[in-house]
């Protein structure tokens, strides 16, 4: 994987990302993370968003294997106001947070693409 | 697993919340001074009474040596042994300080950890009551104290 900075910088560019982050796998703490684009009063969501999205990823991990169907390789969480997406990158894991009406193709894309270091 | 047992009814509440939220397999609050407050995970007073020692030495030790590095104490630590992780941090609540130290495995993760407990500290601040019972000022009977606080969380020696 290129330099998380490189990754996150690219990643939060992307039409509709409203932050990016490099999240420790096992712990679920940030590496390195984009500003947060249209922060509301609630505060800043990136440091809870960052510890749920990638212990929810390790859970999946574990249902999917479960299934007998590999680790996976994308996770999207589609919510009211927007979607969380998730990808694993060895020891971190790949989040964003995206607007409802992003183009997601394009951000599974560019996150996968990020994963693999291409 | 069983809910906390304590010795001040105002904190079974959230240490419940924070037991369940964080998936944390054992933990115990207590004063500074080593006074157990309530505990979850332990049947065993013996255990929670090293456990008391323990993080009250630790937290004197690593109060001292942030305070020699950084002239600021710490407020979290955290270590990650190969199948259980340690987690210890500060907790105010009206202008007086707890500790609390919880175990977790990789059921959980420090940062959930950290998020739960950081909710952990402002349930304490709401729920804490004015006026606390009074009890015995710490002048050194480090294990009376401890003594005391492990009888009301397991009852007295004898009856365990």
């Amino acid at each position: 994987m290129k330099s998380v900075s490189h990754v996150v910088t690219s990643l939060s560019h992307v039409s509709g990302v409203l932050a990016a982050m490099v999240v420790g796998a096992s712990d679920g703490l940030i590496i390195e993370t984009s500003a947060m684009l249209g922060g509301g009063a609630a505060g800043d969501p990136r440091k809870h968003t960052a510890a749920l999205a990638a212990y929810l990823y390790s859970r999946v991990t574990r249902a999917s294997d479960a299934a007998r169907l590999g680790t996976p390789a994308f996770m999207r969480l589609e919510a009211e106001q927007g979607h969380i997406c998730v990808v694993g990158a060895r020891d971190v894991v790949l989040v964003t947070i995206v607007t409802p009406g992003a183009n997601l193709g394009r951000v599974r894309l560019d996150m996968m693409t990020a994963a693999k270091g291409e | 697993m069983s809910n906390p047992t304590v010795a001040e009814a105002w904190v079974e509440a959230p240490l419940t919340k924070l037991m369940e939220d964080a998936r944390l397999i054992s933990g115990v609050l207590l004063y500074p001074t080593g006074r157990a407050v309530g505990q979850f995970g332990f049947s065993n007073a013996a255990d929670v009474m090293s456990i008391c020692a323990l993080t009250s030495a630790i937290n004197a030790s690593s109060r001292e040596l942030g305070r020699q590095l950084e002239s600021k104490p710490f407020y979290e630590l955290h270590h990650a042994g190969a199948e259980r992780q340690v987690f210890m941090a500060r907790a105010l609540a009206g202008g007086e300080e707890f500790l609390f130290v919880g175990v977790f495995d990789n059921e959980s993760s420090l940062g959930v950890v950290e998020i739960y407990f950081g909710e952990f500290q402002q349930a304490l601040e709401k729920l804490r009551p004015e006026k606390q019972v009074v009890r015995p000022v710490p002048a050194g009977d480090f294990e009376g104290e401890l003594n005391r606080s492990l009888d009301a969380l397991f009852g007295p020696i004898g009856k365990r």
